[in-house]
């Protein structure tokens, strides 16, 4: 019998980045990967980036946080519970951590900054404190940067990164690009330029008209935070590029979690092109909250209506599977499903729920 | 495209437990709703919601059923990859329903025009590389001339029916409106943001409507939703449509004997097991959504018929609407 899909490449790579839009379970999903490498006898740990801290709610960890837990124990107990299961132990070792983005942000600031007082400075100023909140990217960017600092450590010898929800699967991939361009630098100089160089005409005409719309006080604070960013530019380029080189080394893989709901469209071939175009590694997809397993056992109640939805659901499961499936394929890939999660009938409460679904990605075999 | 401000929402996170809703909520101070009513008299109908939860086909569907009522309706996406950038089209269908996908780089070169007046002047501007650096890298602006431009349509049409986009994003479209007001000290960019939000906080001018799954956490996710839209627009309470619900198989008595929490799995195996169990966790989400005072309409999960297309989809659920 082989290695069931997703244990293999947890036997390649160290880490797995898990994407995919909200509402497909990533978080869930990434939580019981980590499990299941813990089962394995992995040093495992899962990052998940999300304000809503919903790992936490899910498991009944008010306690999880920006610093690692330990839920080996939890795990261990959850297991005792389930004799049914056939493992006795854990191999390996179970963490999770919920990066409070903002305090992160800060000390990446106050790391970065040559100064103190220039960083207090970066953190007062208004534009600094939305774009902390607001920007597109930073959360993705603190993510990468929770990821690289875990690499480094050695501590962990797996690290599953559940990332940030967004409204598009590829937003994580797309995110240090962003930043590279928020960094750019020749047009950063124009704003540190001191007031009395020589700026060409159109430049000021511009300036001017930016003025007038917005005001002078904005202005001041844009110049600010823009003479800020120039002094700490260098060493952030310099991190990205380590970020970068890390995600496109054989060390780290993608998965893209999907449910059949979510996997027309072309979805799947957008985000196989762009981990392509990255030079990532793309792992397979994870279909999550699939219904087309369940049947009906005899002398089950009829239900005539409700299965009558549910078998409407079933149907377009398969055309959708088959279409995006297909589409891929007729592109050139073969696409690897590596993982297929049934719908749950409610939500995961505890590690030992959290045990049910890792135990469904199939048979476990821990490594020799 | 996220990162609503999380601390409004602490308010919400205190008093939950096993990842249910028995929460303590501040008593939603909702308007007595029916989607019919939210529909009626207001140019500006925002729908919200998380990502999955049927938006598009919501939104569509009640610019669907106004439209049939002889009104016209512009019904508002945002960067529908499904249509070209910026497109204006008439909808087949009943005269007068329109749909404008809106795009953020062609809505600020049109906001810019619009400010600075003289054409040439908005050439130097826009074709500045600093500016076009700022437009893209400074967050939240073109959150802010979407919402801008769809704010400007509503005097084009007898209603606007915005699809916004998934809760993050959305949430930070009128997020970024506010910090705008805050940053721009005046100028004629701070009186737009603190006009728009005026129109938006005002319950005759603008509905807010968050379209909700009878399932545990998209429910809880719209609670959310509900409370950080009240405390950007207090006076503007937002109304709820709960959508895709199962036809309900269960009664109270079997609903009461085995609540969600007390099964040992969170796994069903059979059809029948999966239709009752799915029947008992809506109605035990219901309940506690009633239970916390808050109104909202429901939609029946509209079976997917084999070859069905979205646009029956929409029929189906604005033929509900309109009922």
């Amino acid at each position: 019998m082989s290695q069931t899909p997703i244990d293999s490449i947890l036997a390649r790579r160290k880490i797995l980045i898990t994407c995919g839009t909200g509402g497909v379970g990533k978080t869930t999903l990434s939580a019981a990967i980590a499990m299941r490498a813990a089962l394995l006898g992995r040093r495992a740990v899962v990052v998940t980036i999300d304000p809503a801290k919903r790992l936490a709610t899910s498991l009944g960890l008010e306690g999880l946080g920006d610093h690692a837990t330990d839920l080996t124990p939890l795990l261990r107990n959850a297991l005792a519970k389930m004799p049914a299961s056939g493992l006795n132990g854990v191999p390996g070792s179970l963490h999770a951590i919920m990066p409070d983005t903002r305090r992160t942000f800060e000390s990446f600031i106050r790391e970065l900054a040559p100064s103190e007082a220039l960083a207090r400075r970066v953190m007062e100023n208004p534009i600094f404190q939305i774009f902390a909140k607001e920007f597109s990217g930073a959360n993705e960017y603190m993510a990468l940067e929770r990821l690289f600092t875990l690499e480094r450590q050695s501590e962990y010898d797996c690290i599953i990164l559940d990332t940030p929800p967004s409204r598009d699967t590829l937003a994580f991939l797309d995110a240090p690009k962003l930043l590279v361009q928020f960094f750019e630098e020749r047009l950063i100089r124009w704003l540190v330029l001191p007031a009395n160089k020589i700026v060409s005409a159109g430049m000021r005409k511009a300036l001017g008209i930016l003025e007038k719309l917005t005001g002078a006080g904005f202005m001041t604070n844009l110049f600010d935070f823009a003479s800020a960013l120039f002094e700490v530019r260098a060493r952030f380029s310099a991190n990205l590029n380590a970020i970068t080189r890390l995600l496109e080394s054989p060390r780290a893989g993608f998965i893209m979690v999907a449910t059949p709901g979510t996997i027309g469209g072309g979805e799947v071939r957008h985000f196989l092109e762009s981990v392509a175009k990255h030079g990532f590694h793309f792992d397979g997809v994870a279909l999550n909250r699939t219904l087309g397993h369940l049947k009906a056992l005899p002398g089950e109640p009829e239900y005539p209506e409700a299965r009558a939805v549910l078998r409407g659901l079933q149907e377009k499961e398969g055309a959708a599977l088959s279409e995006a499936l297909g589409q891929a394929r007729r592109g050139g890939d073969d696409i690897p499903v590596c993982a297929r999660l049934p719908e749950l009938a409610r939500d995961v409460h505890s590690l030992e729920d959290l045990l049910h679904v890792s135990l469904a990605f199939g048979p476990l075999r821990p490594e020799a | 495209m996220q990162g609503y401000s999380v601390e409004k929402l602490t308010l919400l996170k205190a008093g939950r437990s096993c990842g249910l809703l028995h929460r303590q909520m501040t008593p939603p101070r909702t308007l007595p709703f029916t989607p019919s009513d939210q529909l009626r008299g207001r140019k500006l109908l925002f729908v919200s919601g998380k990502g999955g939860v049927g938006k598009t086909a919501v939104s569509q569907a009640l610019a669907l059923a106004r439209a049939r009522e002889g009104k016209r309706v512009l019904w508002v996406t945002f960067e529908d990859p499904l249509r070209p950038a910026g497109e204006l089209r008439q909808v087949p269908g009943p005269k007068g329903l329109w749909q404008l996908n809106c795009d953020a780089t062609r809505a600020f070169e049109e906001y810019a025009a619009l400010k600075i007046g003289m054409a040439p002047l908005t050439r130097v501007f826009l074709r500045n590389k600093l500016m076009q650096y700022l437009a893209k890298a400074a967050p939240g602006i073109h959150e802010l001339v979407l919402l801008g431009k769809v704010w400007h349509e509503r005097l084009n049409y007898d209603q606007v029916i915005v699809d916004m986009p998934s809760t993050g994003y959305g949430l930070a479209m009128f997020q970024s409106t506010e910090n705008f007001r805050t940053l721009f000290k005046g100028g004629p960019l701070f009186r737009d943001a603190e006009q728009m939000l005026r129109t938006f906080s005002d319950p005759a001018q603008t509905g807010l409507l968050i379209v909700a799954l009878p399932e545990e956490m998209p429910l809880q996710e719209s609670l959310e939703l509900h409370e950080f839209l009240l405390a950007l627009f207090p006076e503007n309470p937002s109304g709820f449509i709960v959508n895709r619900l199962f036809p309900r198989v269960t009664g109270p008595a079997e609903e009461q004997a085995s609540p969600p929490d007390s099964w040992p799995t969170p796994h069903a195996t059979s059809v029948g097991e999966y239709l009752r169990k799915r029947s008992i966790l809506e109605s035990a989400n219901l309940r506690i959504w009633s239970g916390a005072g808050l109104e909202y309409a429901a939609l029946p999960y509209v079976p997917p018929a084999p070859g069905q297309s979205f646009d029956t989809l929409v029929e189906a659920l604005s033929q509900e609407l309109s009922r």
